[in-house]
């Protein structure tokens, strides 16, 4: 009977996971840059003394006072803030601080990530519910992104009837392109468009060699910002010989967008991912 | 003009051996060669398409992305290789490195600014591709100028003030490199990483066409010392009887070696090992004096860096292994084993 009891509350507890209502959110800190996002996307942000790095969008973020960098905060550092409530999503570290802050009992919240438009929306639930947003005004904010992830699902539909081979370049400075294999953040991006990873025979952020690059001959290449560093252009860019020979950049179909608005899957993810397969269902 | 000297040197300060040795280290550069344009994540036949004139996808990639990388492989394993030799000769320290004097992290210094601050500082720069080597060299430069004040010329103090100079510069210029990995994102984090792991993959006939000009011009300036570092093995006041400017080689071979490894680690990043491990192969196979050695390492270092780019590209292809881990995992044991033998004797 009592194994009985410690099954039922363990798994209740995973069904519960960290998203129910915080008793004092008054003093926030984020680590998590898409938790940042859904936020201010919520109207919450009064709520918010701190963030990490990472949380760069909306700009108005950089009047609030940083923790750094998400996977080496401190626990001095953090507890300095004298914060209520923290919450970050797996990524959030080292673990011994994240040990060490719950000890101190400030309430410590991991928020699950899944990246899909499915997690996103779970990922603002669940940060409603955490920050104590009502359930009607909950679902009037997520009504606003209704039109989105229709129009979106409606264009996915119909790009996976032939889906375009897609290749995503984090950054292509010093050495060869740094590509998104399976398992990536990049990876959920370009299944969120209906398309193809073309990477599809390796799992993480790899460089990959301009030969493998012509061989896999995408029909469009998506890089970041960030990842464009000194190349003036698109065109430039198109040049470089380890694209130079692709399908993609011969038909100038290279296309940019800021990496955290890909990458985060915050709420800006949803437009991104609606931007890229309107592009991608063209033909 | 330097071609006259460096064949009569190596006629009249190289045993029959040591030609033959030679000889064979230069067959297995061209097998080297051979091997590493013919296979790689693109398959096809080279030889077929050298028979062939019409052009297709595969003379593109072969002529365009696979000769241009090997050859910059041969040429900065080539000047990774000479620099080793003669710095090993003229600090008379096996253990001497180019990485030693703190030219390659002067240059890593001024790449990784680049990677993480680049699009910041230089926003839509004009010089694109080039713009990464470029800052390299400035960086390499830097610590070259660097020694020549501290040292006053590279003269005046013995040859170890020079090794604590260096060690101070590398210290400094890990700092550096610290701190910009602290404030990169994500994304500039990859990058630098991996750059500092070493990699052929941004080759392509303008970025190497300068450097290969400016890597043969500074080899020939080099090599033709070859005796004199043979003299200098003796000790600096005993060379300097025997009529060597020891002043001047050392500010010969410490130029040409800063702008043979400045230029390498610009176009290719950080490729650990090769300079101190290709010199004690050489040695081991044939002898110390400086007229064979010295080619003799440039092309060892030229073959075994092609091999060992061959092996980054197709171990885990299509993605690629970074060049600097497989020299290392090559290097470190090796000179394990040569602190090892040091300590026996």
């Amino acid at each position: 009977m009592r194994l009985y009891f410690l099954v039922v509350s363990f798994f209740s507890g995973l069904v519960l996971s960290d998203c129910f209502e915080s008793i004092d959110s008054s003093r926030t800190v984020i680590a998590g840059g898409s938790l940042t996002e859904i936020t201010y996307f919520l109207e919450k942000e009064d709520k918010l003394i701190a963030v990490d790095i990472t949380s760069n969008y909306p700009e108005e973020t950089k009047n609030l006072a940083s923790i750094g960098y998400v996977r080496a905060l401190s626990t001095e550092g953090l507890l300095s803030l004298s914060p209520t409530l923290i919450i970050g999503e797996d990524d959030m570290g080292p673990p011994l601080v994240i040990d060490q802050l719950g000890v101190t009992g400030v309430d410590v919240r991991i928020v699950p990530e899944e990246q899909t438009v499915e997690g996103i929306l779970g990922k603002i639930r669940c940060l409603s519910s955490i920050l104590g947003v009502s359930k009607s005004s909950q679902d009037q904010k997520i009504s606003l992104l209704n039109k989105d992830v229709n129009k979106l699902s409606l264009l996915v539909a119909k790009n996976l009837k032939s889906p375009k081979r897609v290749m995503l370049i984090l950054n292509m400075q010093g050495t060869s392109p740094i590509v998104a294999g399976q398992g990536t953040s990049g990876d959920s991006f370009i299944k969120m468009t209906g398309s193809e990873n073309v990477a599809s025979s390796f799992e993480g952020w790899k460089p990959v060699n301009s030969e493998a690059i012509i061989s896999y001959d995408p029909d469009y290449i998506v890089i970041t910002e960030r990842g464009m560093g000194s190349f003036a252009d698109i065109e430039s860019l198109a040049n470089d010989p380890s694209l130079k020979f692709t399908s993609a950049a011969k038909n100038k179909n290279i296309l940019t967008e800021d990496g955290m608005a890909m990458l985060g899957f915050g709420v800006r993810t949803i437009t991104a991912a609606l931007k890229f397969s309107e592009i991608f269902s063209k033909e | 003009m330097h071609v006259k000297p460096l064949v009569k040197n190596l006629l009249r300060f190289t045993n029959s051996s040591q030609i033959y040795l030679l000889g064979a280290l230069l067959i297995a550069f061209l097998f080297a060669f051979l091997a590493s344009i013919s296979l790689g994540s693109f398959n096809f036949s080279v030889f077929e398409l050298f028979n062939s004139s019409k052009t297709s996808l595969h003379t593109t990639v072969l002529y365009e992305i696979r000769i241009p990388r090997v050859i910059l492989a041969a040429f900065v394993g080539a000047s990774l290789g000479l620099s080793g030799a003669s710095l090993q000769g003229l600090f008379r320290n096996p253990l001497a490195d180019p990485g030693l004097i703190g030219v390659s992290a002067g240059a890593a210094l001024g790449a990784s600014i680049i990677i993480v601050l680049g699009s910041s500082l230089f926003p839509g720069f004009i010089f694109g591709a080039f713009i990464l080597p470029i800052a390299a060299i400035c960086g390499a430069a830097l610590v070259i100028s660097l020694l020549y004040v501290f040292t006053r010329g590279f003269g005046y103090q013995g040859i170890t003030y020079m090794l604590l100079v260096g060690i101070a510069v590398n210290a400094f210029a890990s700092v550096g490199i610290g701190i910009l990995t602290y404030i990169s994102t994500d994304s500039e984090l990859r990058g630098l990483t991996f750059w500092t792991m070493g990699s052929f993959g941004g080759a392509s006939w303008y970025l190497i066409l300068p450097a290969i000009v400016v890597i043969s011009l500074s080899m020939f300036w080099m090599i033709p010392s070859s005796r004199k570092l043979d003299l200098l093995q003796l000790g600096e006041p005993e060379a300097y009887r025997l009529g060597v400017d020891v002043k001047k080689l050392k500010y010969k071979v410490i130029i040409s070696s800063a702008i043979t490894v400045g230029v390498s680690v610009s176009l290719s990043g950080m490729i650990g090992f090769v300079g101190l491990v290709v010199p004690h192969l050489v040695r081991l196979l044939g002898g110390v004096n400086h007229s064979y050695l010295l080619p003799g390492s440039a092309l060892l270092g030229a073959g075994l860096m092609m091999s060992a780019d061959l092996l980054s590209r197709i171990l885990v292809q299509p993605a690629e292994l970074p060049v600097g881990l497989i020299t290392s995992a090559i290097g470190a044991p090796f000179f394990l084993w040569l602190i090892f033998r040091i300590r026996k004797i």
